[in-house]
């Protein structure tokens, strides 16, 4: 594949060593020390069972929650060490996540204005924005609806285009899909690779369903807070 | 959308929660408005009370309660020929029941003395000679013991007739009840002595005059004390406690509206804690978080401080025409009281809003957000 090809001499944005998380002051260990490397314009899927430690891993990429031990740095700093996470949250990255998380109160063109407060558009631009990115992920009509008033599938886009508000480098979803049915899923799944491939965005992709896997770039296996694998592509053999 | 649309939001997403913080800051602020506005509308009725009367001068003395305590009438004597003196008039002057009014002013002036010479007769006459047994009301007075010409006055022991019905052109001299010093210390078992002398001064003396002036008398009187009429309110005891009565009440309300508004808003950041959650994943610093909160609960204020205005407004009106007030002041609703009411309305939803503010900006985003 000519892609991963490149993406293997890409810069790296994320390097994780010895990355360990444990909670409750060591009665859970979600981490035991994962390495990994991420490089630009990848497409990682990271895999694994139930409570193996993919979404902490995901959080601690995203400095939602600080590591316990180890190295973790995006683009050679060290996002533990950053002093302020928020303009790293803001301008680097874009969340998605399984539960959508987008704020009830607000319509779906405000949502996706949301993060623009940290940047430094104007007010007319944030909306115009929005507005663009709506349109982008196939919402353009629905504008002024409020999420409780959107399908589960219509919700992930908004937050995809709430993730994008700021034009980051590196998408993070986690489990993008598990709560939709298998028709959204695959439509969501058709847009994240969109923005992959158009945007080139580093994509990093945490899921259960092995089949959105085989269309990553790479493939991150994980067990009881460890890399067990890590391949270019999943053998067809894998495949359910 | 700018943070203020998110500000709002917050607020007319609970309305009732809302609502009710409403009321209790505007009963707060206006309690502060009634409050304050009585107590600084009776010093502004008693200035003009003075200057109507041609007062420059008040010799008094001072260590009584709300009224000063009485002392000997032949001090005039020795007061009214100091320099720069013009003319001079013994008072004897008393806060009193009087039939069903609960606090009325009644004054008992020396008889030809210039404190007459203010009054118009609206009604009927003014007594012949400072011996008649007679009195004056003031066309307020007269309205609140609703009394005529020709009834009678139950003043401490004696049954004075009213013969006229006099307008004194301020709220206070309309609110009393005048009559002659003579009458008065007779009816209050106060022979021979008086409360207040009050002076005319020689046109055109100097602020350096007065000041001398002041110092003499305190050298014949020296429990005494000889002020300037424009200051005799700002020390007087009476209006001291009358002052911090209306703010310490004030201030009660204040603190009310404080936990309140501070209750309203940590339950706001409590349940959206999750929220919050989302907000610092997207990338919003915890600054503008705090000030999210802090502008929430300023305008939470704001707005109680107006209603609370508005309230106090409607109350002192009510106030107003209630006979324990009515003409004994006239309450001070200005720019200054309101402007200064809303600002403290502010103030308690700002600093209401600190420690809410501050838990919500100490939120960890993962767990705000899963938790
Ligand atoms: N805040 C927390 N406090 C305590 N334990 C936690 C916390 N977050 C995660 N864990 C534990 O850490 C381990 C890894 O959790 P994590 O959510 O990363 O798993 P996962 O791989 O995402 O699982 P799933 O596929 O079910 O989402 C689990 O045992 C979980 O119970
Ligand atoms: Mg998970």
């Amino acid at each position: 594949m000519t892609e991963t090809l490149k993406a293997g001499s890409n810069e790296l944005v994320y390097e994780a060593i010895g990355l360990k998380k444990q909670f409750d002051g060591g009665k859970v260990i979600a981490l035991r020390g994962v390495d990994l490397q991420i490089r630009q314009g990848e497409f990682v899927a990271i895999i694994g069972s139930s409570g193996c430690g993919k979404s902490t891993l995901l959080q601690m990429l995203g400095s939602l929650d600080k590591p316990s031990e180890g190295v973790l740095n995006y683009r050679g700093k060290s996002i533990p060490d950053m002093p302020d996470p928020s303009d790293y949250r803001a301008h680097e990255i874009g969340f998605v996540f399984q539960a959508f998380h987008l704020l009830p109160t607000f319509t779906v063109v405000e949502n996706v204005q949301i993060p623009m407060f940290e940047g430094a558009l104007s007010r007319s631009q944030r909306k115009e924005r929005a507005v663009e990115l709506l349109e982008s992920v196939g919402l353009g009509h629905r504008l002024n609806h409020f999420p409780s008033e959107l399908s589960g599938g219509e919700r992930q886009r908004v937050a995809i285009a709430r993730g994008l508000a700021n034009k980051p480098s590196v998408v993070l979803a986690d489990e993008p899909t598990g709560n939709l049915d298998s028709q959204s899923a695959k439509s969501i799944i058709e847009l994240l690779l969109q923005l992959h491939r158009d945007l080139g965005v580093t994509l990093v992709l945490v899921t259960h369903d092995l089949t959105i896997a085989e269309r990553a770039t790479r493939t991150v296996r994980m067990k009881d807070g460890l890399v067990i694998s890590d391949q270019l592509s999943i053998p067809p053999t894998d495949s359910p | 959308m700018t943070l203020f649309t998110i500000v709002v939001r917050g607020l007319i997403r609970r309305p009732v929660r809302t609502g009710l913080t409403l009321v209790g800051i505007s009963i707060g602020i206006a309690a502060v408005i009634a409050l304050v506005g009585m107590a600084w509308g009776y010093e502004k009725s008693m200035v003009r009370h003075l200057d109507v009367m041609g007062i420059d001068v008040v010799v008094s003395n001072m260590s009584g309660g709300i009224m000063p305590k009485v002392y000997d009438a032949s001090l005039e004597e020795k007061i009214g020929k100091l320099p720069r003196v013009k003319e001079s008039t013994s008072v004897l002057m008393q806060m009193l029941s009087v039939e069903d009014a609960p606090m009325m002013m009644v004054s008992g002036r020396e008889w030809a003395g210039f404190t007459w010479s203010q009054l118009k007769v609206v009604e009927g006459r003014m007594p012949k000679d400072g011996s008649e047994n007679a009195l004056v009301l003031g066309r307020l007075a007269a309205e609140v013991l609703k009394k005529k010409v020709g009834d009678t006055v139950q003043i401490d022991a004696m049954e004075i007739p009213v013969v006229g019905i006099v307008d004194g052109n301020a709220v206070v001299e309309n609110g009393a009840i005048i009559l002659s010093l003579s009458v008065m210390q007779e009816a209050t078992g106060n022979q021979g002595k008086v409360n207040f002398i009050d002076l005319q001064l020689v046109p055109d003396t100097t602020k350096a005059q007065t000041d001398e002036l002041c110092k003499q008398i305190k050298e014949i009187f020296p429990e005494g004390r000889a002020m300037v009429a424009s200051e005799v309110v700002g020390t007087s005891q009476g209006f001291r406690i009358a002052r911090a009565m209306s703010w310490s009440t004030s201030l009660l309300a204040i603190i009310v509206g404080v936990l309140g508004v501070m209750n309203t808003m940590l339950m706001t950041v409590f349940e959206r804690t999750h929220e919050i959650g989302i907000l610092l994943a997207v990338g919003w610093k915890r600054r503008r978080i705090v000030y999210m909160v802090l502008w929430e609960s300023a305008l939470l204020g704001f707005l109680g401080g107006v209603a609370g205005v508005t309230l106090g407004a409607i109350g002192l009106k009510i106030l107003e025409t209630t006979p324990a007030i009515r003409g004994l002041l006239e309450p001070d609703l200005g720019p200054q009281l309101i402007f200064i009411s809303v600002g403290i309305a502010v103030v308690v939803g700002v600093v209401s809003g600190l420690y809410p503010a501050w838990r919500s900006s100490r939120l960890s985003p993962s767990l705000a957000m899963n938790g």
